[in-house]
Formats: structure tokens, sequence, C-alpha cells
């Protein structure tokens, strides 16, 4: 069913007329706003006159394929007019990145930010894309704006992948969730694009301790692997397994790798997460940094209420059963609520809420001087953290 | 009326804005934003707005920050556009005016990983609460972050909801109902309901046992029966998947008359496509360079009307915003390099650095046209950016010597703060030829060294353009700051004679 929408169509034509009467008919034309209506619109044909100036673009999008970094890649649009009077082109908007040329009439012409083509003759727009870091897939737009009321707009899009001498896929190792008491395995593929393919020479890991918490392998990539990375010539596969037993904190190291192609490459790939307990608290107010929670200054007159929650990871996550052994402040409840599985069961999630009633007194813990830390002791049940003491920086006003 | 209403509000008085039950008044823009600039943004971004009525109601969408919590300045913050200081403006602009405005985001505020970016996602989050986001979505970036840290900025403070919504993601689980699965909010007389999915084809990346995320189709024929009973006037999907993931959905749940999707070009397209199920297709660009507004008409001739709005200099600076962004920076600056879990890396050359002022004991010609470089000033300009961003690595690494600018750390022997190293400031000699401890101590007799030994560290640290590999090396070198973002204009041929040596 079609659903015509005239209207919209009228106020295309009637910005463009008043533009061209104020001077300004491609800003009218750029700023026009079609209506939106629910499906099909209106063909143009029946409210235009049939000598008005019509736009063709033949090619409207281009496949640049790879593009080594640092070096240029363009292509030439061609936009015709095959309407009955001279069409007015103006160079829109385009991506921050693309380097557009003006209008040439042939190769070589003179530019010019716009242009009116004769009926019947054609012009040219250059659009260049420069590989630069990081790489990856990129798709630029070019705007071009006419006066051809069927076609207020001509979108130009250049597509492709910047490639470097090597990529890593993925560009890190990151790794999600790591905790103490487990280990880890990962990789990256390293994808190469020159002639020869790379034989590699050396796998190492930075940082302290990297044989007792790291150990890696490379192997070849599959053919159809490499095949599916556009421009690829060659790649392997760097494996690494992260033992249990790392310490509590940020983790960030580097692979590298050492391959001749048939100059020699090093390539370095960032491994990086977080490495937590089994025992992680989360919730609004807690601050990983401080390892604390902080809930601030709350009233007194209205009490206050939150949820946070407790998890458990690692091998004896069914062992853990949260027991409140300890509050300071005393007019903080603490209520533990059922243990429950997150998804899979790699994780158990408790509730923890958290209440003070209205009409508690005034205390000071706000973790300073004048007020030291309250805490929230429980009993796990965790064979290696049996306890597990939270300070609390929280005071309770007026 | 042909006027933009956003050009004529800084000079009010000569104008009535037609359509507009409300006269609008532009919010403070921050220092600098005159009418002159409004125009010279909208003559190079295009208009916006322009003869639109009033709105009953206005829906805002965002998405894609990948992390841009403001555009790089290092080639003229007004030659870029996004951040959330403009978007604040931009919306303030449109509640001046006296427009119903609801702003709704599908997410991906960070792509990185590490201890920036968890307390740069909690900023993010911090700015979208102040900004007054009704529904926000998770992007893989999000999920990558650890759940700690999502739920500290994710949940509900008190009686304050939290603005994040997805219908298949649920941090900690589903059923702990950290997030709700939609938002059904009233605007302009209007009911319209609002959620949010992770694709299938991107949640099968996530690992994370702390999220459980539920196939998207499955979870969206739960939502759409809850929407429909809310008797909507208008559904969103706001869908972190690619366009054809999205499309398919889009097909599956004709419900839904407004899709934003993930995965599109880097800006969004002008027009709104139409897909078959009667859809509007929304794109969002990337690194948040622009928001795109929906306005709901009353009425069967025009119902709805969309506009994409580039958030560039002409929204000027939200002070709000930019407190935020100065808290951000106080954070990296307290944590430091350390807290930061940055780690000095292995130079691929193995070699220490010296500093410039090393380099001008021989080399004094090209010393004194470093010097008089704007490189000679990069750290300075962290320094006296408001807010100061010298203890931000994503900044530092291209300001200073010794750091891998596109990973953001420091080389080991690299610049470690001004007091540390302070040799190592600004954009320095080695950053292109590369570490130069050993060659400057064997020039200055500190070390012994053969004839072919010091002619070998000579030759390690020259950089040729004679030879187009020569050149293509030196290009490279430039383009690892000269990038996609920091320097889109960059040309080697051209910038090189301003520093040629």
């Amino acid at each position: 069913m079609a659903m015509r929408a005239p209207a919209a169509w009228a106020v295309a034509v009637v910005a463009a007329v008043i533009g061209g009467m104020i001077g300004a008919g491609g800003v009218a034309v750029q700023t026009v706003v079609v209506p939106w209506q629910m499906g099909e619109l209106l063909p143009l044909s029946d409210a235009v006159a049939a000598d008005a100036p019509r736009v063709e673009a033949i090619e409207t999008t281009h496949l640049f394929g790879t593009i080594g970094t640092g070096t240029t890649g363009s292509h030439r649009f061609e936009i015709r007019n095959t309407g009955g009077r001279p069409l007015s082109l103006t160079r829109g908007t385009s991506s921050c990145s693309c380097t557009v040329s003006d209008f040439e009439t042939t190769e070589g012409g003179t530019p010019d930010a716009s242009k009116v083509v004769p009926p019947g003759e054609r012009t040219f727009v250059t659009v260049k894309w420069r590989g630069k870091p990081p790489g990856g897939a990129f798709h630029q737009q070019v705007t071009v704006l006419t006066d051809d009321p069927r076609r207020p707009e001509v979108v130009f899009v250049v597509e492709g992948t910047v490639v470097p001498t090597w990529r890593s896929a993925p560009e890190s190792i990151a790794l999600d969730q790591l905790t103490t008491s487990m280990g880890r395995k990962a990789s990256a593929a390293i994808f190469t694009y020159g002639e020869a393919p790379p034989q590699v020479t050396g796998i190492a890991i930075d940082g302290p301790d990297a044989e007792k918490f790291f150990a890696l392998a490379t192997a070849p990539l599959p053919a159809e692997d490499i095949a599916a990375q556009p421009g690829a010539t060659g790649g392997f596969r760097i494996d690494v397994e992260i033992k249990s037993g790392l310490p509590i904190g940020p983790l960030r190291r580097t692979i590298t790798a050492t391959f001749m192609m048939p100059d020699e490459v090093v390539a370095d790939v960032p491994l990086e997460g977080t490495v937590g307990g089994d025992l992680v608290i989360a919730g609004p107010g807690w601050d990983t940094s401080r390892q604390s929670l902080v809930l601030g200054t709350v009233s007194g007159r209205s009490g206050f209420r939150r949820r946070i929650f407790l998890t458990a990871k690692g091998p004896h996550r069914e062992l853990v059963s949260l027991v409140v052994r300890e509050v300071v402040p005393h007019s903080l409840e603490v209520t533990v609520g059922p243990g429950a599985a997150v998804g899979d069961g790699g994780v158990m999630r408790f509730p923890i809420d958290l209440v003070i009633q209205p009409g508690s007194r005034a205390v000071n813990h706000l973790c300073s001087e004048q007020g030291p830390a309250g805490r929230i002791v429980f009993d796990t049940g965790h064979p290696d953290s049996p306890s597990l003491a939270i300070p609390v920086c929280v005071a309770i006003g007026p | 009326m042909f006027t933009s209403f956003l050009r004529i509000v800084p000079i009010l008085s000569a104008f009535t804005l037609a359509g507009m039950a409300t006269a609008a008044t532009m919010p403070d823009r921050g220092d600098g934003v005159a009418g002159a600039v409004v125009e010279t943004f909208e003559e190079r971004n295009g208009e916006v707005f322009t003869d639109w009525p009033k709105p009953r109601a206005v829906l805002v969408l965002t998405g894609e920050l990948d992390g841009y919590i403001e555009p790089c300045g290092c080639t003229g913050k007004e030659n870029q556009k996004g951040g959330l200081s403009r978007r604040q403006n931009f919306l303030r602009a449109l509640n001046a005016a006296g427009w119903d405005v609801v702003p709704i985001d599908l997410g991906g505020q960070v792509k990185r990983f590490g201890r920036q970016t968890e307390s740069k996602f909690q900023s993010i989050v911090d700015g979208l609460r102040g900004m007054h986001y009704v529904a926000v979505g998770f992007g893989p970036g999000d999920l990558r972050l650890p759940a700690e840290e999502l739920v500290a900025g994710v949940a509900a403070i008190g009686d304050e909801p939290t603005p994040f919504v997805s219908a298949n993601v649920g941090l900690l689980g589903l059923d702990a109902n950290i997030t709700p699965r939609f938002r059904v909010i009233k605007a302009g007389g209007l009911t319209i309901g609002i959620t949010t999915i992770l694709g299938d084809a991107e949640a099968a990346k996530i690992r994370n046992d702390d999220i459980e995320v539920v196939p998207a189709a499955e979870a969206l024929a739960a939502v759409v029966t809850e929407l429909t009973k809310a008797k909507c006037d208008h559904q969103v999907l706001l869908s972190w998947a690619g366009p054809d993931e999205t499309k398919a959905l889009a097909a599956r749940f004709p419900q839904f008359d407004i899709v934003a999707t993930a995965g599109g070009g880097d800006e969004p397209p002008r027009e709104l496509p139409v897909l078959p199920s009667g859809a509007r297709l929304v794109e969002l660009g990337h690194k948040g360079m622009f928001a795109v507004a929906i306005g709901f008409f009353g009425g069967e001739s025009q119902p709805m009307r969309s506009q994409r709005v580039p958030l560039d200099a002409r929204w000027g600076e939200a002070d709000d915003m930019i407190a935020l962004l100065a808290t951000y920076q106080q954070k990296l600056e307290t944590l430091g390099l350390a807290g930061l879990g940055l780690v000095p890396i292995r130079h691929p050359s193995g070699r220490r650095f010296a500093g410039s002022k090393a380099c001008a004991e021989c080399h004094e010609e090209a010393y004194e046209v470093w010097e008089s470089s704007g490189h000679a000033k990069a750290l300075t300009t962290l320094e006296e950016a408001r807010p100061r961003r010298d203890s931000d690595p994503e900044c530092l690494s291209c300001h200073v010597v010794g750091w891998a600018p596109q990973r953001f750390e420091p080389f080991e022997g690299g610049f470690a703060g001004v007091e540390k190293t302070p040799h190592l400031a600004h954009q320095g000699c080695e950053n292109c030829h590369g570490p130069a401890a050993a060659h400057t101590a064997v020039e200055r007799g500190d070390v012994r060294a053969t004839e072919a030994e010091r002619d070998r560290l000579r030759d390690e640290i020259k950089l040729s353009l004679a030879t187009p590999e020569g050149k293509q090396k030196a290009v490279n070198n430039c383009l690892e700051c000269h990038d996609l973002d920091n320097s889109p204009k960059f040309d080697f041929d051209e910038y090189w004679p301003a520093v040629e040596h």
C-alpha cells in the first residue's frame, strides 16, 4: 500500500523557490526537512517540472579496499545533469577525515566549491582518503547538495580498510574476568600485510614473574582466517595461558612477538585486565580505588536505603555463605539476602541491603581524621578468606 | 521562514520564533561563543531545526561515544565535534526553547580497558545523569569493565533511578534487577516506550560471568508485550548490533517505529531511512560527534521530523560538564601513573631517552627550530588547558618524550612527571629520531666507544627524507600523533616546513 505525502514535496519545492528568491538557494535546499510519513513517499514526477535539473550519479559508493598506513587513496565520482535546466551543485559536509576536492568540469579543470552544470554535461568530485593510525575499517560520507528537487543531496560513500605492516586482532588481549584463584587462556591473531609470510623467531612477555604466571606459544593461522582479513597475506596466532596466583589489581603486560618478513618486525600486543579477588563488592558507592563503601552524609531525619552486592567467584564460590558479624556505626542495619547464581553459575550473587532508619542519631565515620571509617564485617565461609571487612565512609547528619 | 532558530537566538530580540510557544533563550555558551561563531559553524556543518515549529516532544538520540568524553583539542578544539559539554548545552538550548526533551543513548560510552577507562566511564555516567537521560543502553566496551565498576556507576542511587535500560543484559544476572528491561515515559502528552538490546553477535564476545545476556529476540518478545500494554504512542528500540542484525530485529518487531543501530557510518545520514517495517532507522555516527533529534508533532501531515545535530563549537561549553571533566582529570592526577596501572613498557629499540636539551649540545640549529615550534610547547598546552590535562595519559602520550602514542603508555625511561623527568617534557627530538641516551653519552665522552660503535649509534637515530623509504618512515612517525582524531588535516608536505631542520 502506498501512502502519499504530497505535503512533503510541496515543502521541498517551496523551500527551493523561496531560497532562490532570497539568493540563498543552496542553503534553502540544504535545510529542507522532509516531513516524516510512514509508508512510501510520493514519487516526485508529478510535482516537478519536466525540464527541471536532474542529478545523476552512476556510482555513489567506492570500495577502496586496503590502504597502507601513511598512503593516500583517491576516487573521482562523476555527477551528470540529465535534466533540462542547469544543475547547481554545492559542496556539503564531509566526514572530518576525508579530503574532498572541489568540482571539476574535466580532469585538471579549475576546481570550485560550487558548480553549475549545464544540461547534458558532467562534473567530478574527488574524494581522497589518507591511511592513518590506528587503522581498521573506515566508512566515510561526502555530501553534495543539489537544486534537483527530486534529489536535494547526493551522498557519496567511501569504504575500505587501513592496514599497517601487521595488525593484531583483537588489538589488545583484554581479560574481562580474572581472579587470583583461577587461571585463564586467551589468544590473539597477528595478521601481516607484507609480500613474505611471517617467520616467528621469538615470543616473550614483560614484567616481573613472567614465567611464573604466563605461558606463551604461537601457532600458524588457518589459511581461511587469513583470507577473511582484507589485504592480509599471512599471520600467526599467539596463545597465552594466565596461571592462578596473580596479585590483585590492574594487570598490564606486553606480549612481544618477533618475526621476519623478511626484515625483522617486532609486534607488541598489550595484555590487560583487572585481577580481582574471589569475593568482590559491587554497588553504588563502592569505590574500587579505595576499596571502601562511600555513602557520604545521609539525613538522620529521613533515613537511608541502598542495595549493594557481594559476588563470589572461583572454585569455592558454592561454599560462600554471608553472615554479618559486626557493623559500625550500629545504626547502619545490614541484611544479607539469599545467594543466587548469575547466568551459567560462574558467579554467586548476594544482595546486601543497607538501611539507616529515620531518627537515627548523628555520627561521623567519613573516613577522615575527625571521623574514622566505619566497617561491616562478614563471616564468609570461604576457606581462603573466612572474614571480609568493608570500610564504610558515612556520616549521619540531622 | 528559513532562518535557523539557533542562529537567531543570540540576536533574539530582532526575531520572533514562528511556531514556538516560548521565546528561546540560550544557556551560557561559555567563553568566546558569539553569534559569528555560531554562523561559522552553521556554514561549516549545516544549520539545524530550520523552520521547525515547536514539537510536542523531541527525542534526542546519542550513542557510540567510544570514550570521547571531549574532543581532543590538539588541532584546535573548535575544529572538532563532540563532547559531553557541548551536548549538555545543546540539550539546554532545546529546553530553553520550551521543548519537552527526552534524551536517550544507545550506549558504548567507552571502548578501551583499564583504570583510566573505568574512571572515565564513571565520569561519563555522572554526565549522563546530569543531562537527565531517561534511557541508556550498553555497548560491548561498557560490558568489558569489571562488574564492580559497572554496577557502581549504573545502579540506582537511593531514590534516583538508573538511567540504564536493557531488555537482554543483566548486571549480576537479569533477576538482580539492577536495570529495568524497558522504560515508559510521558513527554508532551505522548507515551513513549523505550528499550535497548545488545545484539547476539556482540553478546557472543562478552566473556564476563558477572553479566547475563539472553538472546535479543527472546528478550524483546517479552518487552513488546509490556509496551503494548502501556499503549505507547511511540516505541523506540536502541539496538547495539550491526545494521543487518538491527534491521532483522526491526522486521521481527514492527511495533518499534524508531530503531537506532550501532555500526553505521562515521556520521549519521542527513535523513532517516525507512525500513520495510515502517520504522525509521537511526545511525548516530561515532565518537559522540552528533546527536539525532526526532520531533513529534501533532496532526497527520507532519507527524515527525528528524534533525542531525553536529555537536560543534556553536554550542559552547557547559560549566557543569567542564567541572565534571575537571573532576575526572583530578581523579587521574590522584591515581597517578602507577594507580592507573601504567607500567612502563620496553621501547622497541631497547634504548633510553636523553631529553631534547642533550641534543642541543651539538645540533644547535635544529634545536632552535624545534624550540620555536609548537612541539616545544606541547606539555604547556596541557597544563594551561581548562581543565588541565597534564595527568591524562591519553593526552600526555603525544605531548611528552618517551611514550607510545597509540597505546597511551610510557616507555621505560620515558616521561614520568615534570618533577621526576623535566628534561622529557614536550614533544621532543627523540619521539621521531628514537631514544638517544647512548648516542649522547658517547658523543660527550661519558662512555668509551669504538668509532664503529659511535657511527652505529649515530645511524640509529638518523631520519632521512632523501629516499622514499626514509620519508615513509618519517611520515609514519608523525602519524603516530597526527592521527585521524587529533590531526585530521595533517599532510606531511604541508606541515614539514614549519619544523624543517
